[in-house]
């Protein structure tokens, strides 16, 4: 749930809160692991500072499962997200209990989309490189990005147009000039061809069904239509993802070693000791895993094959969605395979966003829009953020 | 995965696991390399890596101070440290 309350100056105007992978300068932050407990950033993340200048408080920080790589923040080493059995996204719980108006969230791995999906909020998922990314701990840099969540469309597209736009200090972030060139009129097209993968679905309980069944049959309503295509290269984005996403991982944690800052080992008795330890001691089985498998695949033995391979196939990934949206506006996808998860879901399957994610990770790999919304997911052309939002504006009425 | 290979793995990246974490990580790898026959039955030949998303370039930009923290800020957070560095066991033995 909230892990820090802001103090009183901070919490003022329109509250929002952030999840612990955002840096701020007045409350520690740590990604949900012990290796960065009681850190505390010398600078705000820009998503932030661009809020306060806008006249928006901080209510708080909600914790995140450890570097945001698991389901809905059940790796915490400092939150609760159980209640009645069930996991909670703890951003998600400081809008519903009306503290925050929107939480500004770091998706690595998707979890945003399933803990909007899950509490029956929208979240956004911008473009890449359309929000500056400068003071969010970094971990799958090539595809993370600061999203939204909230109550409904309007309140997220009014978060995002604060946060959105070029900022010199993220080497990610898109020139205005660039934007410009690229968006074309993806932002101002209006969603009237929606294509949807029979496969994608297999698998589902029972309530994500309904919920993608109303969800059509909604669209369907409103004029929409709605066709079912082949999900041709897209499934494949899962695997690909993974193996992006750990290498890149793999990488960013490199810098965790207790010397710096962070946790630091009482058992050493050398420096490598002293390195192992800290890592050892500090990190969870799920960070652990994902590290292994990162290095792994960056080895001299895999790079060819695994790492060069998921590179290509991100291309074969986005040229396929390229084509889709030659005849549609937006894909629609579920968010998760079910609509609240247990923590034997996990105790069953420590390695479970790995698979969970075959739902996010098509819009992660690609860096493409999605926007959460009545349990179900619509992913769009690069830049479609306010025509996605529109959409969702116009089914909530 | 052998052990053997597991344990180099663990060296490389500073951690040690314990037996039972070795074998679960051992079938997280099993599994991994089922799945890649998923990415290996399409077709990359010709095609390009993709690296960035968007057609983003090496960003260059003056080299110019624009955000000094002190020695004391920077050290804010470190484990240990004695007169402004940051303290470390002896590395020579």
């Amino acid at each position: 749930m909230k892990i820090y309350n802001a103090k009183n100056e901070a919490a003022s105007g329109k509250l929002v809160v952030a999840d612990d992978m955002l840096l701020t300068k007045d409350m520690p932050t740590t990604a949900g692991s012990k290796m960065l407990e009681g850190y505390m950033s010398l600078f705000d993340a820009e998503a932030l500072t661009r809020l306060y200048a806008a006249g928006y408080g901080l209510c708080g920080k909600a914790s995140v499962g450890e570097f945001a790589i698991d389901l809905v923040g059940e790796t915490a080493f400092d939150g609760e997200n159980e209640r009645d059995g069930k996991l909670v996204y703890a951003p998600a719980e400081s809008i519903k209990n009306g503290e925050a108006i929107a939480a500004v969230c770091l998706d690595v791995n998707g979890s945003v989309r399933r803990g909007a999906a899950q509490s029956g909020l929208v979240s956004i998922k911008p473009t890449y490189g359309t929000v500056s990314r400068y003071g969010t701990i970094p971990v799958a840099c090539s595809g993370e990005t600061v999203s939204v969540l909230a109550a409904n469309a309007k309140d997220c597209r009014e978060i995002l147009d604060v946060i959105s736009g070029h900022d010199d200090k993220d080497g990610t972030s898109l020139s205005d000039d660039l934007c410009k060139k690229l968006k074309k009129d993806a932002d101002r097209a209006e969603i009237k061809k929606v294509a949807f993968f029979k496969e994608m679905t297999d698998g589902l309980d029972e309530a994500v069904i309904d919920k993608m069944n109303a969800f059509r049959a909604k669209l369907s309503e409103n004029g929409i239509e709605v066709c079912e295509i082949e999900d041709g290269v897209i499934a494949a984005s899962r695997v690909a993802w993974n193996i992006l996403m750990s290498a890149e991982l793999c990488n960013n944690v490199s810098r965790y070693d207790g010397v710096k800052y962070g946790y630091r080992t009482e058992n050493f008795n050398n420096l490598d000791t002293l390195y192992t330890n800290s890592r050892t001691e500090a990190f969870g089985d799920l960070l652990k895993t994902a590290i292994l498998f990162g290095s792994e695949t960056l080895s001299t033995d895999n790079y060819m094959k695994v790492y060069d391979k998921a590179l290509r196939t991100r291309r074969v990934i986005a040229d396929a969605f390229s084509k889709i949206f030659e005849e549609y506006d937006a894909v629609l996808l579920p968010a998760c395979s079910k609509m609240a998860y247990t923590p034997s879901d996990v105790k069953e399957d420590k390695y479970i966003s790995y698979h969970e994610n075959f739902y996010t990770a098509p819009a992660s790999i690609t860096g493409l829009p999605a926007v959460v919304a009545e349990g179900v997911q619509l992913v769009g052309r690069a830049f479609s953020e306010n025509a996605l939002l529109d959409l969702i504006e116009k089914e909530e009425k | 995965m052998d052990r053997e290979t597991l344990r180099k793995l663990e060296m490389l990246n500073q951690l040690s696991l314990t037996d039972e974490q070795k074998d679960e990580v051992t079938a997280f790898f099993a599994k991994r390399d089922a799945e890649l026959e998923i990415i290996n039955r399409i077709d990359t030949e010709n095609v390009e890596r993709m690296v960035h998303v968007m057609p983003i370039m090496t960003v260059v930009r003056e080299d110019t101070v624009n955000q000094p923290f002190t020695r004391e800020a920077l050290q804010q957070g470190a484990p240990e440290t004695d007169e402004g560095y940051w303290c470390v066991p002896r590395v020579m033995e």
